[in-house]
């Protein structure tokens, strides 16, 4: 009935009343029913259709607070958990008539790259059931991938948004750090974490960028910058100065690279300009990473000792208690400067890099993961459990940058999907949004989305 | 990569501080698993950092202030505040005893 088409798409068939918003809640609802089995994407369904009103069928990562929606973060911890109040970036939705579909699987805490360490078992990717479809932001871009729903919400911390979008062959956009409110989002890294959407098409991101990005009186991080029309200003045509850089080809898969260069040519005719750039090795993104997250980890996880809500401190799964154990010896007596204000002093570094290459070019071009999706399992192989994974994404995070992945051409071998990225100056959603905007209406991002959604017919 | 080391002692330690129950097997796992990162993590000394001002907030915002006398519109009501409470009384969490009597 409405089989890939976009959250937009679906508002305007509504508003001309061609469908009315319950037919459309009924048609979601009995696709999850259909494909979650399998999938394992959703933990929590959201059955009771409440009002005409609603109009945006939308699922959201299972660590944003929706009062009286159980929300669990993946953790046993959480098990029973119904919040007394509801996220900011919920309540904007709701506010912008949304419907919550429902409540999608993530990495427990959004700690991990695959949502394997989720407490309530693996989502699959929807390209290939024997892989995992990258975290921790999984069962959001499962969803969206097999069309369980138009859109939902991710967070990302570093990565989680881009990389899952990644592996599962959608579009994935972290906005700038403060740029959305994360009142009422679980803490993971408190000076990282950002949600962002995950969807079928660049307008519906820049769509739904505009109802949650904002100055919210509930969280003081947030920036007071206007809030521009993201989805009026895909259509102005804009060049752009682009910089590619070796250090973010090292490693890399050769048929991503291989993507990433086809890009580079279309790009070219299109007539930006692209610019060979030198960055700091995202090695070091890794450690600076390493240290604070597990440093914030450590003291956001504090709070969780089933005394207020919740289970106790017996019930954290292996990946939590490593990280928690990591972040209190990184914060420990005598080890805080050695560690912790060395990780912030890099990470004022890694931001200068950027300060210095963003006066020459307007964004960054890069592959979002060196490989396509690994195996369940897999990553247990991998030494720091998958943190390479997102070794792309990592310094982009840590500076607060903005930064959006799109899907861009199959793997031949295994036909799995590969991503690309734009990472931006702080702030400028607007142009990420405006270049993916061009490369999706010339390249139909090689037909990768609607390629994905055609695997679950209705 | 020279490989840093953690005594078993120490790893004990960090779990009391954190408020975690280890097993014998989960101490000698995350003792591997700690000097393995914390072994990587090292490579940020290859980097000068002497005259470098710590980061302390990414979009460099600064003093965000709430105003006095103004309605703390987050604060839950007591039913909100209990709702998810295991073990209370009145209104009042309850918790085991820590000093003894």
């Amino acid at each position: 009935m409405f089989l890939g088409q976009p959250l937009f798409s679906i508002l305007e068939l509504i508003k001309k009343k061609e469908v009315s918003s319950k037919e459309v809640f009924d048609y979601f609802l009995k696709r999850i029913e259909k494909y979650n089995p399998k999938l394992n994407a959703f933990l929590t369904v959201n059955k009771s259709y409440r009002t005409d009103r609603m109009r945006l069928p939308i699922a959201v990562k299972d660590n944003f607070c929706t009062k009286g929606i159980r929300t669990t973060a993946s953790s046993k911890v959480l098990e029973n958990f119904i919040p007394p109040y509801e996220s900011t970036v919920t309540r904007r939705l709701i506010d912008a008539r949304a419907f919550i579909l429902g409540k999608t699987n993530m990495d427990a805490w959004a700690h991990g790259s695959s949502t394997e360490t989720s407490d309530f078992g693996p989502t699959k990717n929807p390209w290939d059931l024997a892989r995992c479809p990258g975290g921790s932001s999984g069962g959001s871009a499962a969803a969206v991938s097999s069309y369980l729903v138009p859109a939902a919400i991710g967070s990302e911390t570093a990565g989680s948004i881009r990389q899952p979008a990644a592996w599962s062959g959608v579009i994935g956009l972290k906005p700038t750090y403060g740029r959305v409110s994360r009142y009422g989002l679980i803490a993971m890294a408190s000076s990282l974490d950002c949600p962002g959407p995950l969807t079928l098409t660049t307008e519906d991101a820049a769509f739904i960028l505009k109802i949650i990005a904002g100055k919210d009186k509930f969280d003081a991080t947030t920036a007071p910058n206007e809030v521009p029309d993201y989805v009026a200003s895909l259509k102005k045509k804009k060049k752009f100065i682009i910089g590619i850089t070796d250090e973010y080809l090292n490693g890399v898969d050769g048929e991503i690279k291989e993507a990433f260069y086809k890009l580079v040519e279309i790009l070219e005719k299109l007539g930006h300009k692209i610019k060979k750039i030198k960055l700091l090795s995202p090695k070091y993104s890794i450690s600076v990473y390493t240290i604070i997250q597990r440093a914030e980890v450590s003291s956001n996880l504090a709070r969780y000792d089933g005394i207020r809500y919740g289970n106790d401190r017996t019930f954290f799964g292996s990946e939590a208690k490593r990280r928690i154990m990591l972040g209190t010896y990184v914060l420990s007596y005598g080890y805080y400067d050695a560690y912790y204000k060395k990780a912030q002093k890099v990470r004022t570094l890694i931001i200068e890099d950027f300060k210095k290459v963003f006066q020459k070019v307007d964004m960054i071009l890069a592959p979002t993961t060196p490989i396509a999706a690994l195996k369940l399992g897999e990553f247990e192989k991998y030494p720091f459990f998958g943190e390479m994974m997102d070794v792309l994404n990592e310094p982009a995070a840590i500076a607060g940058l903005c930064a959006i992945n799109f899907p861009f051409s199959l793997t031949k071998k295994d036909n799995l999907p590969i991503g690309l990225q734009l990472m931006g100056r702080w702030f400028e959603e607007e142009n990420i949004l405006n270049l993916t905007y061009q490369i999706e209406k010339e390249t139909d991002f090689l037909g990768v989305i609607r390629k994905g959604v055609k695997k679950y017919p209705d | 990569m020279k490989k840093k080391s953690l005594t078993r002692d120490e790893i004990i330690h960090l779990a009391k501080l954190a408020g975690l129950s280890l097993t014998d097997s989960q101490i000698e796992k995350y003792k591997t698993q700690l000097e393995e990162t914390i072994s990587y993590i090292e490579n940020l000394n290859e980097l000068e950092t002497k005259n470098v001002d710590p980061t302390s907030h990414t979009t460099l915002l600064t003093n965000v202030y709430f105003n006095d006398g103004e309605k703390n519109e987050r604060a839950l009501d007591l039913p909100a505040i209990f709702q998810n409470a295991k073990n209370k009384e009145k209104n009042y969490f309850k918790v085991s005893s820590i000093f003894d009597e």
